[in-house]
């Protein structure tokens, strides 16, 4: 392939998805510096690789590129980031979302400072999937292939992480009488 | 009894996600369970208020610029060693002028050099090398193994590469062998061995190639020593800053250390 061709195939599979590849580096090292640090690094691998793409999914294309070099830079500058986490097993018990509760009123009219706050304070684990779910409107599939776990990983970390948005977003003071949510098995 | 459906489910059926069976089994469910409905709408809202209430980000005018620049004057399938130092040194000159001070100044007399001597093969292999050089004692990224065991290092490389490449300490005095890392030239990755001779980097890439053993070739540019040949059906190429006399000493020592191997 020429390199002429190449450019064009970078310019027109790869360019168009630059937000996208921004937005995920942004919400996975938490600053703008070392995210345009990391996306350039990022896009110069994939100028480097373009040539062998061969899928119809660019976006998820590049954006496990700039997957990879998020974690590689999350790994060697924020070790204390838990980026594997290995608790994906572990069953959570993970509070059932009420509606007819005072928090959810709370939650419904939740900041947008809340929501970021409490986005950008998940385990990157879990940031990764909700981000890549709620702002970029990724399928499991593509999820599981750009963060190179299974789909059922998706979903679980997908469920865990929105149990942890609605904890974050719950107000202090109504969470306790919140918290308990029984779920009564015996004989209903 | 009320099903237990598990909150995996409940969030895949809210995401679309479940297959078509699971799908209508779930709406049955709804159809009977408050509870549920209400866990499905819970999980609704939260949705929503993620998606209206985060934040995007988009990629920042100046981020665009730089890499359509990268992209414009480099050949793609080759690593823009020169280009993407350029753009470092630009976005340096925007953000840490302090840093920038010393480095700039080799880096952009490295730039001016690759332009010049843009002609043969051999050249523009050099102008990489050298791009190669500086960026690695520039950044922080030297060595993806620090280790000054070659038994370390070896199995490290040949594990990243589909080549095996000769690793040797030097046997000559103030050398320090600081590790190696995956490095990528003349189209294809490459070992880099990295060496510190005194106070200087010494980079040394290797990688297969058909050539015949040949004598080494030196070359200067600006500050910097170069030296390639093939040795054992690979091809080497060493640079650093160190003065013709000592790199020849260490070029001579690379390749003894080449000839022990075989």
């Amino acid at each position: 392939m020429s390199d002429d061709e190449n450019r064009r195939r970078f310019e027109s599979l790869a360019m168009p998805h630059l937000s996208a590849a921004y937005n995920l580096a942004r919400w996975l090292t938490r600053n703008d510096h070392d995210a345009q640090d990391v996306v350039q690094e990022a896009l110069v691998r994939a100028m480097r690789y373009i040539g062998g793409f061969r899928g119809d999914n660019a976006r998820a294309w590049l954006l496990q590129i700039v997957r990879h070099s998020c974690f590689s830079w999350l790994k060697e500058n924020r070790p204390a980031e838990r980026v594997y986490e290995a608790d994906d097993e572990i069953h959570h018990d993970i509070a059932a979302p009420a509606t007819d509760e005072p928090h959810a009123v709370a939650a419904r009219k939740a900041d947008r400072l809340q929501i970021n706050r409490a986005i950008a304070a998940l385990p990157v684990a879990y940031r990764e999937v909700l981000v890549l779910r709620e702002l970029e409107d990724l399928s499991y599939n593509d999820i599981a292939r750009i963060a190179d776990i299974p789909v059922g990983t998706v979903m679980s970390r997908l469920a865990r992480a929105r149990g942890l948005m609605r904890e974050a977003m719950t107000p202090p003071s109504t969470r306790a009488v919140l918290r308990p949510v029984p779920r009564s098995t015996n004989g209903d | 009894m009320k099903p237990q459906i598990d909150i995996h489910r409940i969030n895949a059926f809210v995401d679309g996600e479940l297959d078509l069976a699971a799908q209508l089994e779930m709406e049955e469910c709804l159809q009977r369970d408050a509870g549920l409905r209400e866990q499905v709408e819970a999980l609704r809202r939260l949705r929503e208020d993620i998606r209206e209430g985060a934040n995007y980000h988009p990629a920042p005018a100046a981020l665009r610029r730089r890499i359509a620049m990268i992209a414009a004057t480099k050949p793609a399938p080759q690593p823009p060693r020169p280009s993407a130092i350029a753009a470092t040194a630009g976005r340096w000159f925007e953000w840490r002028p302090l840093v920038a001070s010393f480095g700039l100044v080799a880096v952009l007399a490295v730039t001016l050099d690759v332009a010049w001597l843009r002609s043969s093969q051999d050249s523009r292999l050099l102008d990489d090398v050298v791009a190669s050089h500086v960026r690695s004692t520039l950044g922080q990224h030297l060595v993806d193994v620090a280790s000054s065991d070659r038994h370390t290092v070896k199995p490290w490389l040949s594990s990243k590469l589909d080549f095996s490449p000769p690793v040797n300490e030097l046997q000559i005095p103030r050398s320090v062998f600081l590790g190696g890392r995956v490095d990528y030239l003349d189209g294809h990755p490459v070992a880099a061995l990295v060496y510190r001779q005194g106070e200087h980097v010494v980079n040394s890439f290797v990688w297969p190639s058909a050539a015949p053993d040949s004598k080494a070739e030196f070359s200067a540019v600006r500050g910097f020593q170069a030296a390639h040949w093939s040795q054992g059906s690979m091809t080497h190429w060493v640079i650093s800053d160190l003065n013709r006399e000592e790199f020849s000493t260490v070029v001579g020592a690379i390749q003894q250390a080449g000839d022990g191997n075989r």
